[in-house]
């Protein structure tokens, strides 16, 4: 179905429309505050934000949001959480999603159309549409001008380190800033398609998702996984020694989380609620990964963790209506950024907490195993 | 003489306490909410003797701080007049059938003048008017109680509130236009020399007048009115044949609006209304920091700050929630608003030490607990004229903090405050909740009103609200200078800017026409700062009809006799429209379990 950061959209739009969604009030107490203390509401301008991912030093987040008047979607901000100031890091034309700092380096990846020459044109009739009232019900469209770039932030100079037609995105870097792990959805251009294929294409181009490794420069761009669904979100594990990701089924209906060597082989399956589980993020400990599943009911995404290998029951990490997920622990592992609808209205902006990491692994360890 | 003696003994304690309390912890609040809220203070009720002395500390902490008098002015003090209470100094009517013995009313519990009322003495015919209710044509739902009548110079006859048997839907739109007020300014633009309210006998306080109730205008409405009982309205309606005044309410009371008022023949009506009013000077405490740098090409070159100091007193002027074993006690008002206050002085204290690309203007301002006076008084007539102020920061109510949750209200009067609420979050941490609706039940809206972008900052609100028990003990003070923190660094970020805020005006959400007002007692305590769709209950009033009906701290209702609630709006709205007596229907949601319950309103005075 969609990006890291698309099913916000969707969901949020849902969650509107239910008045049987009026669960607890988030002033009773919750389980919430064993594990995350002082939550901290940190984007606050523009209709949505989301995605933030930790720089290596964890003094600042990059994340995307929709924030600028000219451009109705998202471009990719770096917020530095000492001082408060934010930069942008994408060039303002087209979309973007997904951003990640490479450690070692000054450069900062992300997924751009920037150099579609509709690009403009495009944003236009976006922000047109929207001043007459009406919006797309999902605007994520998987928009096959979607290409990875870095971005050195002291020179200004854009890599383009993948160009091949059908959307590539979701990337993200080994802790070493040597590999990228990305998804695309290539496949359903470079070849002849079926007819049932084509249809598909039509319907929902994300069933040609596949996870991809290269290299930081974009050589040895190599495909690992091979079955029919979108497959998306890949992160290394803190030993780079495996990738992490979420598979969709062919309809886009449930997902779960999964690992794999960086060749792809032992694929092992983690989550199994029979829901939409997805979005996962290893903790710096490596013992255990966040992430977010749907499974308390279709439109009530919250953040839950399990132990690395999938031998447990997950736990549930956060308790408040709409959407809760995108967790991403910060590289010292005692906070946590994700992303939230809490704030009110219907669009998601980034959330920071204090992580309890003990808290997390007593619970854990009293789980019922899987 | 004996209140100045009294006043300089205070004085003198006052500023022992400050200091020590100073001494005692690093809190940059703590010692300002502990001596404004302590018993000397007596509740700071605007005009007393008790709000002097706060108004005095201030003004001390202000010369400490190294603040100036605002151009213009030798001193702190902006001294402004309201009304600080009304009373009905013998009032009466004379009922004279034609050829009958006229029948003189002259007590309060038979006749008692509105509040807003001229005082005059009147006598002419009499018409009755049906509920006097006139929907304006823009809200395209025809009801004018005065189709077909003639009222010019005469006396007309009301009933009070709106009718008691129309659907929901009707009783909603009539419901916003039932106010006195309105129905005064209807029967006066129709040449009527006088308005008399009847509560009729299928109304809530049938039969009773209307107590005078607190209104700070500082003149009457440009119309005769008074409330008078069922035994006056009795005589008025005797001589009309077959028309007992509860046939005749029960007439108008399907909201049909072809149902008539008529003429009664044959009787005049002499009234005489003498309302008292008694006007008081109230003083906003005032005060600036100069810039510390050069003026040239700083657009708006002021930046303000402002917390409220007055509170309720005693709690006798009608606003109290106190419980009838509380009542008549010292209000300290602690949170509402010591609070704001402290923050105020200590976000100027802070400021005071750093360079500032604007004038600081800090203001504290007298009268809000009765409407918003001191501010309205201060954008009046403002010794800095509005046009130059860059924005406005309001603390109202920000020393309860749970939760780390923070409500600032007001952000939608600017473009830029979403940008600078989140960069000086990020240093503060707080989980804000936004609020973009300046018409706030505080100053903020008083600067919204000159086209001011403003922010307020609430903490929410809480069972202690506007009782005794609202004290020093209870404020979280480290929280509370985390407030302090985040004012002053927003303060820095619009001081620095050359460029003001742009002002953004706010359409209202509730119309302004005038309002029937809640007249029914629940007991709730809503929870203000929390986004739930719903209204949450920070809690329930001890005895009160929704404790009875089980209710309680954290329950989510989500429906009204009927109607669903979405918000505080519907809430509002719903509760005008409720019987007293009349149980309704409450859907609630406790945790996740959705749950009923029966309610009966009492009656608000």
């Amino acid at each position: 179905m969609n990006t890291r950061s698309g099913l916000i959209l969707l969901f949020a739009i849902f969650v509107n429309g239910l008045s049987a969604l009026i669960a607890q009030p988030q002033a009773t107490p919750t389980p919430e505050r064993d594990l995350l203390s002082r939550v901290r509401r940190l984007t606050v301008e523009g209709r949505r934000a989301g995605e933030g991912y930790w720089s290596p030093d964890g003094k600042r987040l990059v994340f995307q949001s929709e924030r600028e008047p000219g451009n109705p979607w998202y471009q990719i901000y770096a917020v530095d959480l000492t001082t408060g100031d934010t930069v942008r890091i994408s060039p303002g034309i087209g979309k973007t999603t997904c951003a990640f700092f490479r450690p070692g380096t000054d450069q900062i990846l992300f997924a751009s159309t920037h150099h579609d020459p509709q690009s403009k044109k495009l944003q236009d009739e976006e922000l047109a549409l929207r001043a007459s009232g009406k919006e797309r019900r999902y605007a994520w469209d998987y928009d096959p001008e979607m290409d990875i770039y870095a971005v050195s932030e002291k020179t200004k100079a854009i890599e383009r380190l993948t160009n091949a037609r059908g959307y590539d995105a979701e990337a993200s870097y080994s802790s070493d800033g040597q590999w990228i792990a990305f998804s695309s959805m290539r496949d359903a251009y470079n070849r002849t398609l079926s007819d049932a294929e084509r249809k598909q294409l039509d319907v929902d181009p994300s069933f040609f998702g596949e996870i991809y490794i290269m290299r930081a420069d974009g050589t040895g761009q190599r495909r690992l996984t091979q079955v029919n669904g979108y497959d998306g979100g890949p992160f290394f594990s803190p030993d780079a020694k495996r990738v992490i990701w979420r598979r969709f089924d062919e309809q886009g209906l449930i997902a779960d989380v999964w690992t794999m060597n960086l060749d792809g082989s032992d694929q092992r399956q983690l989550t199994d609620f029979k829901s939409m589980s997805w979005a996962p993020y290893i903790h710096p400990s490596g013992e255990y990964l966040l992430f977010a599943s749907n499974k308390l009911g279709f439109e009530n995404f919250e953040v839950f963790m399990v132990d690395v290998a999938g031998t447990k029951q997950p736990v549930r990490v956060t308790y408040s209506d709409g959407f809760d997920g995108l967790p991403v622990p910060s590289p010292d592992g005692k906070q946590l950024a994700w992303t939230s609808s809490r704030g009110g209205g219907r669009e998601g902006q980034i959330f920071l907490a204090q992580w309890n990491h003990e808290a997390a692994r007593t619970a854990l360890a009293a789980a019922p195993p899987r | 003489m004996f209140g100045h003696i009294i006043r300089i003994a205070a004085v003198v304690a006052l500023a022992g306490l400050s200091a020590s309390a100073q001494t005692a912890t690093q809190s940059k609040t703590r010692a300002h909410v502990q001596t404004l809220a302590s018993e000397q203070l007596e509740g700071r009720m605007a005009g007393s003797a008790g709000e002097r002395l706060a108004a005095e500390y201030i003004a001390r902490e202000l010369t400490r701080i190294g603040a100036k008098p605002l151009p213009g002015l030798t001193d702190f003090f902006h001294s402004f007049d309201f009304t600080a209470g009304t009373k009905d100094a013998g009032s009466t009517i004379t009922v004279t059938r034609a050829g009958g013995t006229p029948r003189r009313f002259a007590t309060t519990d038979h006749v008692q003048a509105l509040s807003f009322s001229d005082s005059a003495e009147v006598t002419g015919p009499v018409v009755f008017a049906g509920y006097g209710l006139v929907v304006p044509e823009s809200q395209n739902f025809g009801y004018d109680s005065y189709v077909g009548l003639d009222v010019k110079d005469k006396v007309v006859v009301v009933l009070r509130y709106f009718p008691e048997d129309a659907d929901q839907k009707t009783r909603a739109i009539l419901a916003r236009y039932s106010d006195l007020r309105y129905k005064a300014m209807a029967a006066r633009q129709r040449g009527a020399k006088a308005m008399l309210v009847i509560a009729g006998p299928r109304s809530p306080n049938a039969g009773a007048t209307i107590p005078m109730t607190f209104d700070t205008a500082l003149a009457g409405s440009g119309i005769v009115a008074a409330s008078i009982s069922g035994e006056a309205g009795a005589a008025i309606f005797d001589g009309v044949a077959d028309n007992k005044l509860e046939d005749v309410q029960k007439s108008m009371d399907t909201g049909n609006p072809h149902a008539s008022g008529f003429a009664i023949p044959e009787l005049t009506v002499a009234v005489k209304s003498a309302v008292q009013r008694e006007t008081q000077t109230g003083r906003n405490v005032v005060a600036y920091l100069p810039a510390s740098s050069s003026m040239t090409g700083v657009e708006r070159p002021w930046v303000a700050l402002g917390a409220h100091y007055d509170h309720l007193g005693r709690g006798t002027n009608g606003n109290s929630l106190a419980a009838k074993e509380e009542a008549g006690r010292i209000h300290y008002g602690a949170d509402d608003n010591a609070s704001g206050t402290a923050a105020v002085l200590a976000v100027a204290e802070t400021l005071a030490q750093q360079p500032r690309g604007r004038h600081v203007l800090v203001g504290f301002w007298s009268a809000e607990e009765i409407g918003l006076i001191g501010s309205n008084a201060f954008v009046n007539k403002p010794p800095v004229p509005a046009d130059q102020l860059a924005a406005y920061l309001n603390f109202d109510m920000v020393g309860r903090m749970v939760d780390n949750k923070l409500t600032v209200q007001a952000t939608g009067t600017s473009p830029v405050w979403n940008r600078i609420i989140e960069q000086a979050n990020v240093a503060a941490g707080f989980d804000l909740v936004l609020q973009p609706d300046p018409y706030q039940p505080t100053d903020v809206a008083s600067f919204n009103g000159v086209s001011v972008p403003a922010l307020s900052f609430f903490t929410s609100t809480h069972t202690d609200y506007h009782r005794p028990g609202d004290t020093a003990d209870k404020i979280n003070y480290d929280d509370l200078d985390r407030v302090v923190g985040f004012a002053a660094a927003i303060v820095k970020r619009v001081g620095d800017t050359a460029e003001a805020p742009q002002f953004t005006k706010v359409d209202q959400q509730t119309d302004t026409a005038g309002r029937a007002g809640v007249r029914v007692f629940t007991g709730t305590i809503p929870d203000y700062a929390t986004n739930v769709k719903g209204l949450l209950l920070g809690g329930v009033i001890g005895g009160g009809p929704a404790e009875i009906a089980g209710l309680q701290k954290g329950d989510v209702i989500i429906e009204i006799a009927g109607q669903t609630i979405a918000n505080i709006y519907d809430y509002t709205y719903a509760l005008e429209l409720l019987k007293v007596g009349e149980p309704v229907k409450i859907v609630y949601m406790r945790g996740s379990a959705r749950q009923e319950t029966t309610l009966t309103p009492g009656a608000r005075k």
